[in-house]
């Protein structure tokens, strides 16, 4: 695990987080990741945007996944106990990672922003396609305010809060002030986007 | 008391059922005979069958207390294969035997010899040890894409931990190539994965047996994790891995069959003539699985 560069803008402090294995098999190493990555990010107060590298991970199966992304995710969510201001953006997803990861946040209607392996930006996991719109809104921004938001997708400013709000609480958009920003854009901001550690 | 129960001359899943239906005779109503499996005419054997054979000897041994003798074939192919697939290092866990037949071989071509599954670590080191062989026969011999490695490996890793997470029981994995003439005339992967836990009706058991008392039966709790993707446990990610596994099949146009208790649940593709459920087999503990993934034809690879 490296990381933690600290708030800039008043937006979240970012941690790169190994997965230790080329292999992510059996729900009991998944279990064992899950409880490694959690023990370090307990170190972190505050907001922390933690970024999953997966471009070492040779294979992950579905228990697997289960153990590790959803599982993270999941106690991300505000209303986790105890409730925390995580957020989670995956790196390097390639195709063979695609449907254990899916699966896993299908399953429990969970959803995660993603960079994959050739540099696509998309949600995986459980996404409606009014979301989708407007969350590519924001990452086309970087940052934005709900006016902006909702000129750029036509939709009435309180829809679109609405739909911002419950991207928001879903910790795929962070919300400094009154601007939403990607995750991308925070981590940009952050300097933790160049070469991996 | 001893019993000898004669091995098929073709040990395969028909095989397998003769063996299931014999142990079940030779210890019906208590009996516990010191029971002798004679192998010698076997002159053809699957690797279900030969994790079969393990399966049906640990169930004589459970159930009578002794460890059940076998004889060794005397076929010098069925017992150079089963040397080469580590039969009878197996063996020796589960039977009396004095001394391990067979002689130092080499490397076998196998795409997994038989492999004991006993913790999460022997489905590390099975998903590790197969990755270079299944890279080889997969893409070169079989033609599939790149990632269907990948995708063979977790296969694998899932239907072994099937065994750890809802066998309650140690249990058997290997995997082989063949060229099926008469059945498909093309190459095949099959791999077969067995346990003597206490089965899929056992597992999913005190979830739906309670609600559905004497209507719960083995080809249910194989319906619920098969086709709904049940699991013993609350958690709504559990009970993935089975699914995902019979879309993968299918998507391969392959064949899976699952048999546990007196039932069998299978995915058919349009090749294979199996019937979609069983339901009045030999009473049989834990679970038998068997996967075949054809070579592809020439119009799945444009």
């Amino acid at each position: 695990m490296t990381g933690g560069l600290g708030p800039v803008r008043s937006g979240p402090a970012v941690a790169i987080a190994s997965l230790y294995k080329p292999d992510l098999v059996t729900r009991h190493t998944g279990r064992a990741v899950r409880l490694s990555i959690e023990s370090l990010l307990a170190e972190y107060e505050g907001h922390l945007l933690t970024v999953l590298d997966f471009r070492d991970v040779t294979v992950i199966d579905f228990s697997c996944a289960d153990e590790v992304v959803a599982k993270l995710v999941l106690a991300s969510l505000p209303e986790a106990r105890p409730p925390r201001d995580r957020f989670f953006l995956f790196r390097g997803i390639g195709d063979h990672h695609l449907d254990p990861v899916q699966s896993a946040l299908d399953r429990r209607r969970l959803t995660v922003a993603a960079e994959r392996d050739n540099g696509e930006r998309t949600l995986i996991g459980h996404v409606e396609r009014h979301a989708a719109r407007v969350w590519e809104a924001v990452c086309s921004a970087g940052r934005a305010p709900v006016r902006a938001v909702a000129a750029e997708i036509r939709l009435p400013e309180p829809a679109a809060r609405a739909v911002l709000e419950d991207l928001y609480g879903r910790r795929l958009l962070i919300r400094v002030a009154d601007e939403y920003v990607s995750l991308f854009q925070a981590l940009a901001e952050a300097g933790a986007a160049g070469p991996r550690p | 008391m001893s019993r000898v129960i004669e091995v098929p001359e073709t040990l395969d899943e028909r095989g397998f059922e003769v063996l299931v239906a014999a142990v079940n005779d030779a210890t019906r109503d208590g009996a516990r005979p010191r029971v002798l499996f004679d192998a010698r005419r076997v002159k053809w054997v699957s690797p279900y069958g030969l994790i079969g054979l393990l399966s049906v000897g640990q169930v004589a041994r459970d159930r009578t207390g002794l460890a059940a003798g076998i004889e060794a074939p005397e076929n010098s192919d069925v017992r150079g294969y089963s040397e080469r697939m580590n039969f009878w290092q197996a063996a020796s866990e589960v039977f009396d035997l004095p001394s391990i037949p067979g002689r130092p071989h080499a490397p076998s071509d196998a795409l997994l010899e038989i492999t004991p599954i006993r913790s999460h670590n022997d489905v590390h080191s099975v998903v590790e040890r197969v990755r270079e062989r299944a890279a080889v026969i997969l893409e070169s011999r079989l033609h599939y894409p790149k990632p269907a490695v990948i995708q063979f490996s977790v296969m694998l890793s899932e239907v072994c931990q099937n065994i750890l997470e809802h066998a309650e029981a140690t249990g058997w994995v290997c995997a082989q190539t063949y060229y099926w003439k008469r059945r498909l005339g093309r190459e095949v992967v099959v791999l077969a994965v067995m346990d003597v836990g206490i089965g899929f009706k056992g597992s999913l058991g005190t979830e739906h047996a309670r609600r559905l008392g004497e209507a719960w039966t083995a080809a249910k709790a194989l319906e619920a994790a098969f086709l709904q993707g049940e699991s013993r446990f609350r958690d709504p990610g559990r009970g993935q891995g089975l699914q995902a596994i019979r879309k993968q099949v299918a998507r391969w146009n392959g064949a899976i069959r699952i048999r546990s208790g007196n039932a069998m649940i299978a995915g058919v593709p349009a090749w294979d003539d199996c019937p979609a459920m069983q339901s009045r087999l030999p009473e049989f503990p834990g679970a038998q699985v068997l996967i075949v993934m054809p070579e592809r034809s020439s119009e799945a690879r444009r």
